[in-house]
């Protein structure tokens, strides 16, 4: 569904990606992990067509995302959402949230996703039921985004991604800034989403344990190269790259080293 | 029952937190309830909670910097000879710095962005000494090199020109100049990468050894607070909720807090959970009376809504919970 064929990306002559080949099938999850600087969220930008590589291409839904113009790339990206790891910048502070949340049904007013279909003539109904599938109280609809939590946000993000009824969601650190206990609880959910929309995904994450938990298939960046990709279920075997060791034993309980 | 290793009142303690309670000034609300919690010299002491439990605020009254529109109601901090609640601005200073450093989530505004990182060292080194700007260099650049920079490079550099990892290894280094007997870390590896973070984690060990000062970790990522403390305070609405040596907490939680707080942490494995174990209700859920968490709590009962007081369960473990009742049976039928 999405291909990526070895794409570069230089940013003031310092190369951020080199030569990154990629492929998501329908449904499938895949974790992205790096540190900083390693290029994960260049990639992530690249796929949303927010940057154009300098070399190679992307292929979506069987299209290059990055030569469309104009209506063309506007029908395609309905397809491809975005929860960013920051829910208080990306939510409008002025607008209640359910108002954020119906917001890019309004940019698609032909698309109509199959779970709203029985409201499609109500937007407050639409949103009602978009909060229902994130777990989010109807009270919470008037509310604006300084007062919610952090969890409560996040899950706005969410709803507001699956609106539209993507096939790929791209998740950004979608739960490094929330606390643990929450952490769980939208990681439960953007699981459960996954599968109850048949949804595919690419989870950018500096943080190996989430994508274990998250995906089915790991790719490993590093200063801009894929180091290592692999089956999540192949994450302890012995010939994953060093690098690789180093992040899981860096990221374990002293118990288990 | 042997008394409880972290509230007795040891010689060797360094720091000792007893009854402390912070309200606001005018609306009375209470942020953090009877306080007890001690750090021995040459140990880290973990404290982990939700944000907005009162980890941090915790450090800035161990620190002496509390707001003006909060107020100590109750109890006391002792660090080392010092009665902190007690001083005034100007002795605080003279502790700050010497006796307690602080070390911040938020390393980018550490440094003043438009000075050299070293002209920032040498101010603050002329702020506590007589030193002449010379002397002032020679010191900077020894604890540069201390936390493993280069250090005539940093010396020059504005911050902007620094990664992430050397501003916090600056900042470090600025804040263990005058060898504080206390180190207050307050999430120092939030906004680092993994191996950044687990390698400042390394240094800030390393420097505890050299100094053989103590280390007051605060953090919410756990990981960190087993691999690297030897006692742990768990925090739930500005309380302390459960206490112990960190093997006996992790290996036996009692409080249904630290319990689902463990379960619900991301940890490689090699069956990982199809789903994660999840709290009732929102962070912030406070109950006003008795246990704070018995809004979310699955085990509660009536009794949690008077005063929960602290019972022991094994000779460096205790937590305020009825359950540590139960336990205790079950240990007695067992043993």
């Amino acid at each position: 569904m999405l291909h990526i064929n070895s794409i570069s990306k230089t940013y003031h002559s310092k190369p951020a990606l080199s030569d990154i080949s990629l492929t998501v099938q329908p449904s499938e999850s895949i974790g992205i992990i790096g540190e900083s600087g390693s290029g994960k969220s260049t990639l992530g930008k690249i796929i949303l067509g927010l940057e154009k590589p300098d070399q190679g291409d992307v292929h979506f839904r069987g299209s290059n995302l990055h030569t469309l113009k104009g209506q063309a790339i506007k029908a395609l990206r309905r397809h491809l959402q975005i929860v960013f790891q920051d829910p208080a910048g990306s939510l409008n502070p002025k607008l209640p949230v359910w108002k954020s949340v119906v917001e890019p049904l309004e940019n698609y007013p032909d698309v109509i996703p199959s779970f709203l279909n029985e409201v499609r003539h109500d937007r407050k109904k639409m949103a009602e039921v978009l909060f229902q599938k994130v777990g989010l109280s109807p009270e919470l609809l008037e509310r604006y985004p300084h007062q919610l939590s952090g969890g409560q946000k996040q899950r706005i993000a969410v709803a507001r991604g699956i609106s539209l009824e993507p096939d790929l969601l791209v998740c950004d650190e979608p739960t490094s800034s929330l606390d643990v206990s929450v952490q769980a609880q939208v990681l439960n959910l953007l699981k459960k989403l996954q599968r109850d929309l048949n949804l595919s995904f690419l989870f950018i994450s500096h943080d190996i344990a989430a994508v274990q938990f998250m995906c089915e298939r790991i790719v490993v960046l590093k200063e801009g190269l894929v180091v290592d990709s692999f089956l999540t279920k192949d994450l302890f075997s012995q010939s994953r790259h060093p690098y690789t060791k180093l992040l899981v034993e860096m990221s374990m309980d002293q118990e288990y080293k | 029952m042997a008394e409880n290793k972290t509230t007795t009142t040891g010689e060797n303690n360094l720091l000792l937190v007893e009854n402390l309670s912070v309200t606001v000034r005018n609306s009375g609300k209470k942020l953090i309830q009877n306080l007890n919690f001690s750090i021995p010299k040459g140990e880290i002491f973990g404290l982990v909670g939700e944000s907005g439990s009162g980890k941090s605020l915790t450090a800035t009254v161990i620190l002496g910097m509390l707001s003006k529109s909060l107020e100590v109601t109750s109890g006391t901090v002792k660090l080392g000879q010092s009665e902190i609640t007690s001083l005034s601005e100007k002795e605080l200073r003279n502790i700050r710095g010497h006796d307690s450093a602080y070390l911040s989530q938020n390393y980018q505004s550490f440094f003043t962005p438009f000075i050299k990182v070293g002209k920032q060292f040498i101010e603050i080194i002329r702020c506590h000494t007589n030193m002449s700007r010379k002397e002032a260099k020679k010191v900077a650049i020894h604890w540069l090199n201390r936390v493993h920079l280069p250090a005539e490079r940093v010396f020059n550099s504005y911050p902007d020109e620094l990664s992430g990892g050397q501003l916090q290894r600056a900042s470090i280094a600025s804040a263990i100049m005058f060898r504080p007997k206390l180190i207050i870390a307050d999430e120092p590896t939030t906004a680092l990468d993994v191996l950044t973070g687990e390698r400042i984690l390394d240094l800030l060990c390393e420097l505890k050894e050299e100094l053989n000062c103590s280390i007051l970790l605060i953090s919410h990522d756990l990981r960190h607070i087993i691999n690297r403390t030897q006692t742990v305070g768990v925090m739930y609405g500005g309380q302390i909720v459960e206490i112990g040596k960190t093997s006996a907490v992790v290996a036996d939680p009692i409080h249904p807090y630290t319990n689902l707080l463990l379960q619900s942490r991301l940890k490689l494995s090699n069956q990982p959970p199809l789903e994660l174990q999840t709290m009732l209700g929102e962070p912030g859920l406070i109950a006003e009376e008795g246990c704070p968490f018995s809004k979310r709590c699955p085990s509660v009962m009536k009794s949690c809504s008077n005063l929960v007081p602290m019972n022991s369960i094994g000779t460096h473990h205790s937590a305020a919970c009825h359950l540590v009742k139960a336990e205790r049976e079950e240990r007695y039928v067992t043993h």
